[in-house]
């Protein structure tokens, strides 16, 4: 290894980078992008769709149906205007009542299914038998609840609202049978707000007692802000070093540099400038976000001692992720077969992201725990753990540093052998078992 | 001290034996030519010599030292597979390549080399917007700047056209006068016998043939008759002291069966037709070559 070619290389690859059409698009339209997705669905939710539903009602209590619908028109008419705008918010639902048919309630469901397809129904709620009354069959037996007919993918979100108040109305019924005074129904039935908090701290040094604050929502949003902007500077800078190194393979510009730097000495060059490009990328991201939440006075909400974090773990993935772009652009034949390759690179990037709800539901579960201290997804997941709120014990970061540290330098070492042999070979790509022979054996 | 020293090495691919137990030197300041048919292990050699491929066994050194991998500014290499960065500026490419063998006035030594090709013109101009064989000529440059001690040229004359591989050739001849080892490799036997003062063949992966050309036609004998007669190769056919006639048009090159007497052959022929030019002579490279190789696809 000599660090004077490394940086040779690197000084090329990346003045070549960056001063390309294809990367200022690229720094200027992944933002774009990405927040386009995230404005859209914020776009959607200031317009969503108020068009009338109708919704028919079976009940085979016989003695629900009225006392619902009313509970449900009474609550649909107090959340339908917003207070502050003074725009509707949410669609308004009328409802018909429809006999039970005892003889042949299957026939009788497939009717009203039929109404529903040419969207003359939205759907149908069908009260079951024993919905006051519960037996002891309990949910597995339909007679003991209400089921919900319709072709609502959950996603509207009608059968989420439906449930506060249908079992408001239900409750209702049953009250009214024990004979409790339906003036006092709204008390006895009547929410209250949850506040969120942060928990209480002790200082060790001082021994003082802070006590808990009313957690600040909007903070939850800036780890996953910080993943999405990783997950997004991985894919600006890595993506195109597994197309180009594929593409000088076929222009077969690599054999003459190995005659003037070794293998290691090339790929870490390469890598060094793929950092030096998502550097470049960060820094203008991260100041624009700090900027912008200057301005809009929420600053506030950013954990600035995540920011070292965030360039350390970016550094780290960007290596990770190039390092794996110059092993397989170098194993493929065409840059066809690196665009078949592609799904394989990104997974370090991809799995995390598909992890990410099920993470900030519980960030210190197993899973969370355990992912972190998988070095390719060590940067997204310890980020996204240690910017929720309670965030992660103070050894984590460290150990998940160490561990990261090792797999870099075990992927570049494996990397360059791969590249060695698979940059010089042509014709049909290497099986993964040949990949790997290739990185023990070089 | 030997520019190049090969001992005992061989080079596997899987099943396949790209070079088996070679040993070679090759003398500094010499040119030095590599022939072989395609396959036969020249490039795999070169690449061991400069350090791309480590051999399996034996032992590869330049300048009295072992390679091992490592990368030296004394030696230019020029591959048989050409590729250059296409987008780069022709001047910028070749001061990172120069750079990159640890070059010192790298500056000064493109704008010599560029102006002795004829290429300063083009200093400024992207590599693909170039000919091919201009952009020969700048990949050319990049295996000579930094001035190496040792340079090694994969097929340097391919694709080039005759005033091209001329500027070439005397720029090869320039560095040789200014103490530079050359070793090249070619399938222009004309070329390697007219530029190199010794001449490797590799067939098979083994050493066939090395030394001068004189040492190499010394092998053979003077059993080649090249002659010029009526009828040309047809009027040659069935002479028991022929064993083999290679038709080159308006001459013939003819080898003689073991122990045949010329004087016995010029008789015959001049029983048949008229001769115009009969001359006994050494084999050329060439016929050496096709003896070895052609013999084995016969085979």
């Amino acid at each position: 290894m000599t660090m004077n070619k490394i940086l040779i290389v690197a000084k090329r690859d990346y003045i070549e980078s960056v001063r390309t059409k294809a990367f200022l698009f690229g720094m200027i339209a992944a933002p774009i992008l990405f927040g386009s997705g995230f404005i859209g669905i914020a776009v959607l939710r200031g317009k969503p769709d108020i068009a009338e539903r109708r919704i028919a009602v079976v009940d085979r209590s016989g003695e629900a149906a009225s006392t619902v619908i009313a509970t449900v028109v009474q609550k649909n008419e107090h959340d339908l205007i917003d207070k502050d705008s003074g725009k509707q918010t949410m669609p308004r639902y009328r409802f018909e009542t429809v006999a039970p048919d005892t003889a042949n309630p299957e026939a009788q469901r497939l009717d009203l299914s039929r109404r529903v397809r040419p969207d003359d129904l939205y759907g149908f709620i069908e009260i079951g038998s024993n919905a006051l009354r519960p037996d002891s069959t309990g949910e597995k037996n339909p007679d003991n609840g209400l089921s919900w007919y319709s072709n609502d993918t959950g996603v509207a979100g009608t059968r989420a609202w439906l449930s506060g108040p249908l079992n408001d109305g239900i409750r209702r019924v049953r009250m009214a049978k024990a004979g409790v005074d339906p003036a006092r129904f709204d008390d006895l039935l009547g929410s209250v707000s949850i506040r969120t908090m942060n928990l209480v701290t002790k200082d060790e040094k001082t021994g003082q007692i802070h006590p808990a604050e009313k957690r600040n929502e909007a903070a939850a949003v800036v780890p996953l802000a910080m993943v999405m902007m990783l997950f997004m500077i991985s894919m600006v800078s890595a993506a195109p070093m597994l197309n180009a190194i594929a593409e000088d393979k076929l222009q077969r510009v690599h054999e003459m540099l190995l005659a003037s730097a070794s293998p290691f000495d090339l790929i870490a060059g390469k890598v060094l400038a793929a950092v030096g490009r998502s550097l470049t990328s960060s820094v203008l991201y991260v100041g624009a976000a700090l900027f912008t939440l200057n301005s809009m006075a929420m600053i506030g909400v950013v954990q600035l001692d995540l920011i070292p974090w965030f360039m350390v773990y970016l550094i780290a993935e960007i290596t990770m992720l190039s390092a794996m772009a110059a092993a397989l652009g170098a194993s493929c034949g065409s840059p066809q077969d690196a665009q078949s390759l592609a799904m394989v690179l990104f997974a370090p990037v991809v799995i995390p992201i598909m992890m990410v709800s099920v993470i900030m539901e519980r960030p210190n579960g197993a899973l969370g725990e355990v992912m972190s201290f998988i070095p390719p997804f060590t940067p997204m997941i310890m980020m996204l753990r240690q910017g929720l709120p309670g965030g992660v014990p103070g050894w984590q970061p460290w150990v998940g540093l160490v561990g990261m540290t090792c797999g870099v330098i075990a992927i570049c070492w494996a990397a360059s052998r791969i590249f060695r042999v698979g940059i010089l070979m042509q014709g049909k790509p290497p099986s993964p078992a040949e990949l790997v022979k290739w990185a023990v054996r070089g | 001290m030997h520019a190049i020293d090969l001992r005992d090495v061989t080079k596997t691919f899987g099943d396949l034996t790209a070079v088996d137990d070679l040993s070679l030197t090759v003398r500094e300041g010499a040119i030095h030519g590599f022939i072989g048919p395609n396959g036969s292990g020249k490039t795999t050699t070169m690449r061991m010599i400069v350090g791309i491929f480590h051999p399996d066994a034996g032992s590869v050194e330049v300048f009295g030292r072992q390679t091992n991998g490592i990368r030296t500014g004394l030696i230019g290499y020029l591959p048989e597979e050409r590729g250059l960065y296409r987008k780069m500026i022709v001047r910028t490419l070749l001061e990172f390549h120069g750079e990159l063998r640890g070059g010192r006035n790298v500056p000064q030594q493109v704008s010599y080399w560029l102006d002795r090709l004829g290429l300063a013109a083009f200093a400024d101009k992207r590599i693909d917007t170039l000919s091919k064989g201009m952009t020969q000529k700048v990949q050319f440059v990049a295996a000579v700047i930094p001035e190496p001690r040792l340079i090694i040229l994969d097929e340097p004359f391919t694709g080039l056209d005759p005033v091209s591989a001329e500027s070439i050739r005397e720029a090869i001849l320039e560095m040789r006068r200014k103490g530079t080892t050359v070793v090249l490799s070619t399938h222009d036997m004309g070329t390697a016998e007219a530029l190199c003062d010794s001449i490797l063949m590799i067939f098979k992966g083994r050493k066939v043939l090395d030394g001068t050309l004189d040492e190499i036609q010394a092998q053979y004998g003077n059993d080649t008759i090249r002659l010029s007669a009526e009828g040309g190769a047809e009027a040659l056919t069935g002479l028991p002291e022929i064993e083999q006639v290679r038709d080159l048009g308006q001459v013939q090159e003819v080898r003689m069966t073991l122990g045949a007497d010329p004087q016995e052959l010029l008789r015959a022929l001049i029983a048949r037709t008229a001769v115009r030019s009969f001359s006994v002579t050494k084999p050329s490279l060439h016929d050496i070559f096709v003896r070895i190789a052609g013999e084995d696809s016969r085979q």
